[in-house]
């Protein structure tokens, strides 16, 4: 069994059943996994900002950093692996936030915002989500079934 | 003996802070300091020196032959590496203790502290504000340094601390306060003091979750502490036991007008930017 790392800022596919990818410290982050059940195969993309607007050059070296880059790519990646779009399962967790009334420190609501929105906009479902709160997340991906568990602050290992 | 004197006293017993990196950073406080000099204080201690020529020829740099003289290696890392390799070479001593309360949570400290003092340098940086990088970058680096201390003394008040921070209505360091009487900045004050380390930083640790009550002469740096750590927690290099359960000053963006566009910015520098030093100090960055 290989324990595949999901850095922050990055993403990872695999369709080799030993492996499990994982991703640490999802934050205001967002963790996004999606699993094909027929030809198993899974990808995780750990992204911290809703949009590369911001920085045209560091979204062609960092797109995993960035949800309007990244989420397209993990998609790419998926079906270069044999993955198709219907079939597709999708869990998505983190988008926390700290202690704050006021929400200025909303770059979670963000990510989770943009996800939503191009989802919409191109006919995805979500299957599954843990989202928000104040507590740190791991989320976990078995390529061998897609099940998705997740390590979290305060509560415990939880399935989703 | 109460806690508070129980903890007063294992203060005490903590190891001093080198003699060694405290008078590097008083020489590299002056931007025109003077190699000589630095060199002159480094050697003396053969564990740094062979840390700095170990890092100067670390696969990192690339550098085309072997660098093996002290003073060239100096020149070469310059103020901003050697700062953090020599501050956070001392500061992981003391965060690596395996800590029986937050126990597992010794690496997450760590990295929270790593992450502050980047997200500290990144801040002052690109709002290009006028405050000593020592300073900064070691304050934010030990803001959380009670927390090392503290978590030896309360194992069995720990679940308690849990139990209110997860009813959602208190912080961590709240829940600290209300069920110990006192938490962990207030202990990280008294480390600081015992270390000798300037007024400032003593301030900025102490008063990191509550800005508000430093004293006004320290009052930037305190903020921009308090500020670091709640930005390094939200992107989630917080410190493992208390998630994000950590109040946030969102004056402070105000305050510096930091909008919703620079926030972003900010993080993604910071990102970049961590990713370097954690390879200058050897941390797993994940
Ligand atoms: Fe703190
Ligand atoms: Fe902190």
């Amino acid at each position: 069994m290989a324990l595949v790392t999901v850095g922050i800022a990055d993403l990872k596919v695999s369709k080799d059943p030993e492996d499990t990818l994982v991703t640490y410290s999802l934050g205001a982050c967002i963790g996004l996994a999606v699993y094909d059940p027929v030809v198993k195969v899974g990808g995780l993309l750990h992204y911290m900002l809703p949009d590369s607007s911001i920085n045209k050059e560091k979204a062609a070296t960092h797109p995993a950093m960035f949800a309007n880059k990244g989420i397209p790519l993990l998609f790419k990646q998926c079906y270069s692996l044999g993955a198709d779009k219907q079939r597709l399962i999708i869990k998505v967790a983190g988008a926390s936030q700290i202690m704050d009334n006021a929400g200025a420190f909303n770059i979670g609501k963000r990510n989770y915002a943009i996800l939503r929105k191009m989802f919409w906009k191109n006919n995805i479902r979500i299957a599954g989500e843990d989202i928000g709160g104040n507590v740190n997340r791991t989320m976990y991906m078995e390529i061998r079934d897609g099940k998705i568990n997740l390590k979290v602050s305060k509560k415990g290992m939880i399935e989703l | 003996m109460s806690l508070m004197e129980e903890i007063i006293a294992a203060v005490d017993d903590m190891p001093p802070f080198p003699q060694v990196v405290q008078r590097a950073m008083q020489a590299l406080a002056d931007p025109e300091y003077e190699v000589v000099g630095l060199v002159d204080i480094l050697k003396v201690d053969q564990a740094i020196t062979a840390s700095i020529l170990k890092l100067c020829n670390s696969a990192y740099f690339g550098l085309p032959r072997k660098v093996s003289s002290l003073r060239e290696a100096v020149v070469y890392l310059g103020a901003n590496q050697l700062r953090q390799l020599l501050l956070s070479g001392a500061a992981s001593k003391i965060f690596e203790k395996p800590n029986a309360g937050y126990t597992v949570f010794a690496d997450e400290l760590w990295r929270h502290a790593l992450a502050t003092a980047v997200m500290a340098q990144v801040l002052r940086q690109s709002r290009r504000l006028n405050i000593n990088e020592n300073t900064l970058f070691t304050a934010a680096l030990l803001h959380d340094v009670g927390k090392v201390v503290l978590s030896n003394f309360v194992a069995d008040k720990y679940r308690d601390i849990e139990k209110m921070v997860e009813g959602g209505e208190s912080s961590f360091q709240e829940a600290e306060k209300k069920v110990l009487g006192f938490d962990h900045a207030d202990i990280g004050g008294k480390i600081a003091e015992k270390w000798e380390f300037p007024q400032s930083i003593i301030t900025a640790i102490a008063f990191h979750h509550e800005p508000a009550r430093a004293a006004k002469e320290f009052r930037v740096l305190t903020e921009l502490v308090a500020l670091s750590n709640n930005l390094a927690v939200m992107v989630g290099y917080g410190t493992g036991v208390d998630g994000l359960a950590c109040r946030g000053h969102g004056l402070l963006l105000k305050k510096l007008k930091i909008t919703d566009q620079g926030m972003e910015e900010l993080v993604m520098l910071f990102q970049l930017e961590m990713a370097k030093t954690c390879e200058v100090a050897g941390v797993d960055e994940d």
